[in-house]
């Protein structure tokens, strides 16, 4: 994923403000480049092609979105009797129990991020900092939690921290120790690792490559003037830093503060209970619809705001940049010997960390309890189990089932959503009228919404219709509602980034709007799209918030038969389906980058 | 200001032997484009098979001027006719216009081949002569073989000419370049100028050339248009252009200049004939100034000698250098003579701080309100 949030583009200046006065050693400003051609709304945004293209896909979208959404918080408003009261949310604002369980959110939240900067900015620091070996795996690694399931860094961190977890087992072989020496799991300290886990790349990724690119010039005039190392990092390079620092951070909150599957499994328990996990619990458990309805409404308050926060730091950070951006970013200084040394621990550390887990679930599936004395070997006992060959698998469907079921929708799901970002995008990318910021608004608007409370409003609305068989419609819907921001994140920047001129060109030589579209700025656009395409992919693939909250008992994901498993203590068969799904994703991901590279190496 | 009466004998004789026909070809009627700081408002005619430089300080709204004839904006007043069609509110993609763009715009995805066939293919032109034409517009630019190279390949020059190539392409019925070589080094421009002239030349193809550089407005076209805050200021030859600037803003945007009032030819006029009737001083309404280029003034450096100038002129007794600049073929010197700032240029470095100047009457283009006064 291209954290950098190249979707940034400070405004040229009006370039008719001012008057130049003719000189003997009259020399063109850059500035003033092109500027004309942005003055007015282009042609190409007026022609009708233009404005008709997103229409569909916004209609679309505002049905898909905004209609579950109506549904659940409508809902928060009706009691028992079905007439209107407010107090269902009152009581819910008042009684010490909800209060408690917000206080806990707020609060996890916040540890979550701070230790997930700890461990990701001195990360971001030596990827900033120095050239050393094994930078760019190390890179990569790093962006793996990003798009791994949450259900398997769930299933990770039981196989490999649990009691009974491989790194317990090695320690206590190692150290032949009678009991565990590392009881984390169902604990506080296990929710914040894994979020931790999940986040840290953000940190590192996002402000490593902000600092990466940004003028070191501020810092040479600095020690020109005599300041030390340690003075100039305190006055100039941390405060510069701070815009992207506290963007990564409000990311961070935001993606901890709607966390659901992480805390469902490894907070165990009503102690240690979020928001989302309990609007999941009264909706499907105490069939609370209600009340459930009601606390969304105070989750989406508070995402609203974070939101807001975080779209105001991203502004602050392109005003910043804007100034900072007209040196290249200069070469890395090679690593002195203690910059190497850190640089290799950390990245060592890191990709432990990172790893671990997910190579304990695959080691994991793998193996069988020889006899009843213990003792393991390698077996595919548990795949054999899965798919049915032999009996076992109970209620669970077969796991064959639910990867047909996940393929599909996954792919159904990549299909729909990238038309409709490419048309979005289309028409929101140059102009800068009103309409559009509307527009690009009420695209992003549904990661201000939690996909707990998405799927809710499905929940509500197949309850509604009753019975009838839509349970696989609804997921699909309910999975582009989740991805459609993140691939328009992905296609926005690359589109905005397509010179005005290339379109101009086009049309000069001959070619309509819509040919332009077509054979202009669709070709342009294929790595994005293919990019796009592969994270809607990925997060229909490993989706389950939204699809544990809306699902009956007859519908199958791997995600959802994974969580199953997991609740039946059946980690082995969960292992064996999370890596299946773990080569699923490698596949999606090693071919959309040899889609990318093949046809024009880039 | 634009005014094709102007034009001198030299130039028909020229468009003659090119064989073209001597008829009005892009006529911009009174086109206007409003901004809320800036107005453009123009009206100037460009002739069958010539070549027009439009000139003039950033922001004076050329690319404008360009972006309303190729059609990429729409004016808000005004028409604009090429041959014998109105083409205002002409679709940019029917009206057949070739643009060379600042920055090329040549297609990423695209090879050279397939950039500069773009149009073709386009108007469903057969395969085989697509093929044809990209072999002899890659000749007529000089880059054969060129077809199968990647865009990111080519050098800056190159690009150049593939995106003129590719304009050429659909022989496009006018051809704009907006400011096309401004992103080349200068061994490179003064090559590339000749280039475009001849490739102008070879294909006879009507041209607006959009350039800040005043060297290559006079070297490359046939007339020049020097525009200002959205106004022509003067259309004409590139000789009228440099040698009887239209306008005072012409006068000092394209190149170097002196600025004094009227009033100083009274007082610093000599004549051979004692009482000559070479000048007659006249009243006028409004400011009244005249205008000389350097190279028209005489330095006098040696006051043991007689000045060696007998037809009627100005001249400055004792003018003190405050700075001299050498710039190859001459030195330019910055004056001061009571309190006026004069330019004068010399082949050689004068040997006293303290010089006389001189500047023939005739060589004097004389200025109201910053309009030129045709009587002299």
């Amino acid at each position: 994923m291209d954290f950098s949030s190249a979707d940034r583009y400070p405004s040229v200046g009006g370039e008719f403000g001012k008057k130049v006065i003719p000189g003997r050693t009259m020399k063109r400003t850059t500035a003033s480049r092109n500027s004309t051609a942005n003055a007015k709304e282009d042609i190409l945004s007026r022609s009708r092609f233009y404005r008709t293209i997103p229409i569909p896909g916004i209609v679309v979208l505002s049905l898909i979105f905004l209609l579950p959404l109506t549904f659940t918080l409508s809902r928060g408003f009706i009691d028992d009797q079905g007439k209107f009261s407010v107090a269902a949310i009152v009581s819910d604002f008042t009684s010490p129990y909800t209060l408690r369980i917000m206080a806990f959110t707020l609060v996890q939240a916040f540890v979550s991020t701070f230790v997930s900067l700890l461990i990701g900015l001195p990360g971001a620091y030596l990827m900033a900092t120095y050239r050393f070996p094994g930078k760019k795996i190390i890179r990569a690694i790093c962006t793996i939690p990003f798009v791994l399931p949450t259900i398997l860094v769930v299933l990770g961190f039981v196989i490999f921290y649990g009691n009974n977890g491989l790194l317990n087992r090695a320690l206590m072989r190692l150290f032949s120790l009678k009991e565990p020496p590392i009881k984390l799991l169902y604990s506080f300290t296990a929710v914040i690792l894994a979020h931790a886990f999940y986040n840290f790349p953000i940190a590192l990724n996002l402000v490593s490559s902000f600092w990466e690119h940004m003028d070191v010039r501020c810092e040479q005039a600095a020690a020109t003037m005599g300041a030390k190392r340690g003075r100039i990092f305190r006055t100039i390079t941390l405060p510069r830093l701070m815009p992207a620092i506290i963007s990564a951070a409000s990311l961070i909150f935001l993606f901890c503060f709607t966390s659901f599957a992480i805390i469902l499994v490894l907070g165990g328990g009503p102690q240690f209970t979020t928001i989302e996990v309990e609007i999941y619990r009264r909706a499907r458990m105490s069939m609370d619809v209600g009340g459930a309805a009601s606390l969304s409404l105070f989750s989406i308050l508070i995402t609203c705001l974070l939101l807001l926060w975080y779209s105001a730091t991203q502004r602050a950070l392109a005003r910043q940049e804007s100034f900072s951006t007209m040196a290249p970013a200069l070469e890395k200084k090679p690593a002195t010997r203690l910059g190497r040394f850190l640089a290799i621990l950390y990245s060592v550390l890191a990709a432990a960390f990172v790893l671990a887990p997910l190579v304990s679930v695959v080691i994991r599936s793998f193996m069988a309890p020889v006899s009843r004395a213990g003792g393991e070997s390698f077996s595919l006992k548990w795949y054999r189990q899965l798919f049915g060959f032999s009996a076992a698998t109970g209620h669970m469907g077969t796991a064959a089932d639910a990867i047909v079921h996940s393929l599909s929708i996954a792919a159904v799901v990549a299909l729909v959503t990238i038309p409709i970002a490419l048309t979005v995008a289309a028409s929101v990318r140059r102009s800068r009228t009103v309409s559009s910021t509307l527009l690009e608004l009420l695209v992003m608007l549904p990661m201000a919404v939690s996909s707990v409370i998405i799927g809710l409003g499905y929940y509500l609305i197949a309850s509604r219709l009753g019975g009838r068989d839509i349970g696989f419609l609804l997921v699909v819907l309910a999975h582009m509602v989740i991805a459609t921001p993140f691939v328009l994140r992905t296609v926005l920047p690359e589109y905005r980034k397509i010179p005005a001129t290339y379109s101009q060109a086009a049309m000069t030589l001959g070619a309509t709007p819509a040919r332009t579209f077509w054979s202009i700025e669709v070709p342009l656009l294929r790595t994005s799209l293919v990019t796009g395409a592969m994270f809607a992919f990925a997060i229909s693939m490993g989706e389950i918030n939204a699809t544990l909250t809306l699902a009956d008992s007859k519908l199958t994901t791997l995600p959802l038969v994974m969580y199953r498993l997991i609740n039946a203590y059946n980690y082995q068969g969960a292992c064996a389906l999370g890596t299946i799904l773990i080569l699923v994703c490698a596949i999606v991901f090693i071919g959309g980058e040899l889609l990318k590279r093949n046809r024009h190496g880039r | 200001m634009a005014d094709e009466r102007q034009q001198d004998d030299e130039h028909t004789i020229e468009t003659v032997q090119k064989q073209h026909v001597h008829a009005p070809w892009l006529v911009c009627s009174d086109i206007e484009a409003s901004y809320p700081e800036f107005r453009l408002n123009l009206d100037f005619t460009v002739l069958q098979g010539e070549m027009v430089s439009i000139i003039g300080p950033s922001g004076c709204g050329k690319s404008t001027t360009l972006q309303l004839i190729s059609g990429l904006m729409e004016p808000d007043g005004g028409t604009i006719r090429l041959g014998d069609e109105d083409i205002t509110h002409k679709p940019v993609w029917e009206r057949n216009i070739g643009l060379v763009f600042q920055d090329y715009a040549l297609f990423p995805h695209l090879n050279v081949s397939q950039n500069i066939a773009y149009s073709l293919k386009l108007q469903r032109v057969p395969k085989n002569d697509r093929r044809q034409r990209v072999a002899s517009l890659l000749a007529l630019v000089g880059l054969e073989g060129y077809q199968k190279r990647k865009t990111g390949e080519l050098s800056g020059g190159e690009r150049q000419r593939i995106a003129l190539a590719r304009a050429l392409a659909s022989n496009p019925r006018l051809l704009l370049l907006d400011e096309p070589l401004s992103a080349l080094d200068a061994q490179l421009r003064k090559h590339l100028r000749k280039e475009i002239r001849r490739i102008h030349e070879e294909t006879g193809i009507t041209t607006i050339y959009v350039t800040h550089d005043q060297e290559e407005a006079l070297s490359l076209s046939d007339r020049i248009l020097v525009m200002h805050d959205g106004n022509a200021e003067q259309l004409a030859t590139p000789q009228q252009v440099y040698q009887r600037p239209g306008t005072l803003f012409a006068a000092t945007f394209m190149g170097d200049g002196t600025v004094l009032p009227y009033e100083i030819i009274p007082k610093t006029l000599v004549s051979a004939e004692a009482g000559s009737t070479a000048f007659v001083f006249r009243q006028t309404v409004g400011e009244h100034q005249v205008f000389f280029r350097p190279e028209n003034v005489l330095v006098h450096d040696d006051p043991s000698l007689a000045f060696p100038e007998f037809l009627p002129h100005l001249r400055f007794v004792d003018a003190r250098i405050l700075d001299c600049e050498y710039q190859g073929s001459r030195y330019l010197m910055e004056c001061e003579w009571n309190g006026k700032r004069i330019l004068a240029a010399s082949e050689d470095k004068p040997k006293r701080s303290l010089v006389t100047l001189g500047v023939r009457l005739s060589e004097l283009v004389e200025y109201i309100d910053g309009i030129i006064v045709d009587h002299i």
